[in-house]
């Protein structure tokens, strides 16, 4: 007698330990799948689609990716065991916080509590302050037609009295009668009692003022404050799974377990998020509302006008101008020819440049990690490298790096104890390491900023390469490898930071670029005139794909 | 016939409705009536209350934007003394500089007009919800205020530019469909020809933008009058309008129509769905193109390739492979495609 199956060796299912993460964007989704290989767990797949496509799609897409190298005994099922996997998931906020801005100077404590909205991730709405050029009964007709979810109030040195700050407290006071929506106070503490008065017991949260005098800004506690607002507005669930909070989190996190004073931005189409971490993982986060590539503050007057002057090629303004308002309408579009990707990559470089304009301190970083579909899937690393130095300007000795697969705001999404361990068994695949820049202050035209020497072992030494001011160079050091670097700096060139002596010693690992020495100051400093300024443009995009030479071809 | 879609009309804080839940509203109806203040008056508070100005705030009985009547208690001291307002009006705060308080007659009222036709749905603090029994086109941007009127279609071809030659006074209160771009000289002289709104494929930033220019100096001066709206269905640059959208506007010629240019709204009444689109398009549906160099072509997705390519900017992508309506074959990054949907039979 023969049982039906005999003679065949009955085979256990073979499963697959398999996770998700996913970051759902306001424009684009990421997404990879963390798998264990050959008893490490790896990242095996990664897509990145237009968030509108949904998660069936997704699914599709990663699975497709997988086609010939997954273990053909799970290949048939790979869909099923994807859809059943542990997923770990991030999102932009579902939607943007609105908030009324009331103040006495446009210039002043207006613009300071504006920075303050803006980089803790709310939209200004409305704006009023009391020398607007706008009558009393305008200002208040515009703040009466304003969809907002809270006001924020400023005004006033602190130890004086603001006359006009109450008159401002008083229209929102107006504006605002008979709803319930929170309002900030954060101008001079002597008049926090007289502006509570105003309103309904409980209603006004007194915060230290962000303009205390005239010469000083104190934003952090303004900022404090609103990130929680906001948080507790929009998302009353749960923070943790906000993209620009799980980012701070993750960024935090690595820098603490590499000991390592580390920046991170990702910039979005709707967000650009700025988180600064020491290497204790104390981390601070702004989260610019205005910041992203999509944001209306690229379309405001001038703006085309700005980037056009960005570009390594002659571009019509007009054309520009309509480029950015296409991406402004359509934001997971992508760049399809040369042109439309330069200004997308120069819109990038100008967010990040007024980012780190606005009082971020940008030296004395060991990594800096760039975030966000146009930074990490540049067509090139080394066009990702270029926005990051042109964008930021990290004074000093900085590795570079690029969160290719978008893992790292999933990661951050995780419990606290479990991120760690999260970026522990991924830490080969997590970042791409871009290489390393160095990057000087000061320095004359014309001009040897710096006279570099790079010595690796079983290398010919390279150099002394003497960078000029105004000049960028990047020579190949490839990923995992080390060199060690004499740097003799010009007079008056400083690499910033402890680093005060003419003579640096450092030890650097490469990546996908190599290594960048780059002389074009901080901030950068392009010459005037068109011609002159597309010209040098064009010369240093040049020197960023140009295919990294060993030794000194054409340096010396 | 579509589904009613809820449309919501902002009407300024403050402002009191004059419809009500289940109401039957016409595009030209008021809906709500709002009474801006005017120019303060400062009603003196230190010395009837014999306090400093720091003081006065604490003594409020009624906080701003309180509506008083003559005679109504503004602030009362607690020595009883009080005071009180001497005309009608919103109490607007009070003047840090000397503690007066700051009361603000009503002006006349003011109306709030919907322009949209149908059923108000709901009456909430800054808005009324009206159900629209009409078919919406939503558009990519615009300018301009909310408008109606009856729709008329200006140029032969969705490719062809609006010229200023083509409005007359035939076209007085109507929305006017153009073409692919028109100039800032042809938005101006379509709103001095009274011309509620135009449509268009796209404009020129720099167009939109001196025209927008052009309005507000004019209205700084004082001569500007009535509403004018602008709606682009496609994109920036010279855009035409997909011949599909196209065709189905032109075969609602003749219908009233709302545009709410700077929402990037149309609503057709009593038309039916209006061609859609639909993201990530499938193989053998027609496909508009978004984002140079085919912004605003139409043509057939013939295949979606394997793998990821890169396009000429670099930039891998999933692929798509069109067949262009001139005839052209091109690969474009799935991304910048949307299919456009048939309208479905009546």
């Amino acid at each position: 007698m023969t049982l039906p199956d005999a003679g065949k060796t009955a085979q256990p299912e073979v499963g697959a330990e398999l996770s998700m993460l996913v970051d759902i964007g306001s424009a684009w989704t990421k997404a990879a799948i963390v798998a264990r290989s050959r008893g490490r767990w790896r990242i095996v797949s990664q897509v990145a689609q237009p968030s509108a496509w949904g998660e069936a799609d997704l699914r599709s897409a990663l699975v497709a990716r997988l086609d010939g190298v997954v273990d053909r005994r799970v290949a048939s099922r790979i869909g099923e065991l994807l859809q059943t996997a542990p997923r770990i998931a991030c999102h932009t906020p579902r939607r943007v916080g609105r908030i009324g801005l009331a103040g006495v100077s446009g210039e002043l404590s207006g613009a300071s509590a504006r920075r303050a909205a803006e980089s803790a991730g709310w939209t200004v709405t409305e704006a009023a302050t009391a020398d607007d050029g706008r009558s009393l009964t305008a200002r208040l007709a515009a703040l009466q037609a304003a969809d907002v979810d809270a006001w924020l109030i400023s005004g006033g040195f602190d130890g004086g009295r603001a006359d006009q700050a109450l008159e401002m407290a008083g229209l929102v006071a107006t504006a605002r009668s008979g709803s319930r929506q929170p309002v900030i106070w954060a101008g001079s503490a002597d008049l926090a009692a007289e502006v509570s008065a105003l309103f309904e017991e409980g209603a006004v949260q007194v915060v230290d003022n962000p303009r205390p005098d005239a010469t000083h800004e104190q934003p952090i506690p303004l900022r404090h404050e609103l990130e929680e607002l906001l948080q507790r507005m929009v998302e009353p669930g749960g923070v943790r799974q906000l993209t620009p909070v799980s980012f701070r989190r993750a960024i935090a996190e690595l820098a603490r377990s590499t000991m390592r004073s580390v920046l991170g931005v990702d910039l979005g189409a709707r967000y650009l998020t700025w988180v600064r971490s020491d290497e204790t993982g104390d981390a601070e986060s702004r989260v610019f509302a205005s910041g992203g590539l999509a944001s209306p503050a690229l379309l405001a007057s001038g703006g085309s006008a700005r980037l056009a002057r960005l570009l390594p090629m002659a571009l019509d303004e007009l054309a520009v101008a309509d480029a950015l308002r296409n991406l402004n309408a359509r934001p997971a579009t992508l760049p399809q020819t040369d042109d439309e990707l330069a200004v997308t990559h120069a819109a990038a470089r100008h967010l990040l440049s007024q980012a780190a304009a606005e009082g971020s301190i940008t030296e004395g970083l060991d990594l800096l990690i760039g975030s966000g579909r146009t930074l990490a899937a540049a067509p090139r690393p080394a066009q990702a490298a270029q926005l990051l130095l042109d964008g930021i300007r990290p004074l000093g000795i900085t590795e570079l790096a690029i969160d290719t697969a978008g893992a790292l705001p999933p990661i951050g999404a995780l419990e606290d104890g479990e991120i760690g361990e999260g970026m522990g068994v991924l830490r080969d695949d997590l970042l791409v390491p871009l290489g390393v820049a160095v990057v000087p202050r000061g320095g004359r035209a014309g001009q040897v900023t710096m006279r570099v020497s790079v010595h690796r072992i079983g290398w010919p030494d390279e150099g002394p390469i003497d960078v000029r001011h105004g000049q960028v160079t990047v020579l190949p050091l490839g990923r995992g490898q080390s060199a060690e670097l004499d740097i003799e700096l010009g007079a008056s060139v400083s690499l910033g930071g402890p680093r005060s002596g003419r003579q640096v010693h450092a030890t650097v690992t490469g990546g996908t670029v190599g290594l960048i020495l780059d002389a074009r100051d901080v901030p950068l400093a392009a010459p005037r005139r068109t011609d002159d300024r597309r010209a040098v443009l064009a010369a240093w995009h040049d020197a960023f794909l140009r295919e990294p030479t060993s030794t000194l071809v054409g340096n010396r | 016939m579509t589904q009613p879609t809820l449309h919501r009309v902002h009407v300024p804080r403050g402002a009191s409705a004059v419809v009500s839940v289940g109401s039957e509203v016409r595009p030209d109806d008021v809906l709500a009536h709002h009474r801006r203040p005017q120019a303060p008056q400062r009603v003196p508070m230190t010395g009837p209350l014999r306090v400093s100005p720091p003081e006065v705030a604490a003594l409020l009985v009624a906080r701003p934007g309180a509506m008083l009547e003559v005679g109504d208690p503004i602030a009362r001291s607690a020595e009883g003394r009080q005071v009180v307002a001497p005309v009608a009006g919103l109490l607007l705060g009070i003047s840090g500089a000397d503690g007066s308080a700051l009361l603000a007659p009503l002006g006349p009222e003011e109306p709030v007009i919907g322009h949209v036709r149908g059923r108000v749905q709901s009456i909430e603090p800054g808005g009324i919800n009206v159900d629209v029994p009409g078919a919406l086109v939503r558009g990519v941007g615009g300018t301009g205020a909310a408008v109606h009127g009856e729709l008329v279609v200006a140029v032969h071809d969705p490719g062809e530019e609006l010229r200023a030659g083509a409005i007359d006074v035939g076209a007085t209160g109507k929305i006017v469909v153009g073409g692919s771009r028109a100039s800032a000289e042809t938005l101006t002289r379509a709103r001095a020809m009274g011309v509620a709104g135009i449509v268009l494929g796209g404009v020129l930033d720099k167009e939109l933008r001196d025209f927008e220019a052009i309005q507000r100096r004019r209205r700084e001066v004082g001569g500007l009058s009535g509403s004018f709206g602008v709606l682009l269905l496609e994109g920036f640059g010279k855009v035409g309008i997909d011949p599909q959208r196209f065709g189905w506007l032109k075969g609602h010629a003749g219908s009233m129509a709302s545009l709410f240019g700077a929402d990037g709204l149309l609503y057709v009444y009593d038309a039916e769905v209006a061609p859609g689109r639909r993201t990530l398009p499938r193989v053998g549906e027609r496909v508009i193109a978004h984002r140079r160099p085919f912004q605003g072509r139409a043509g057939v997705l013939v295949a979606e390739l394997d793998d990821l390519h890169a396009t000429p900017s670099g930039i891998q992508a999933r692929m798509g492979l069109v067949r262009f309506e001139d005839g052209r074959l091109a690969p474009v990054p799935l991304a910048n495609l949307e299919a456009t949907l048939p309208v479905p039979p009546a």
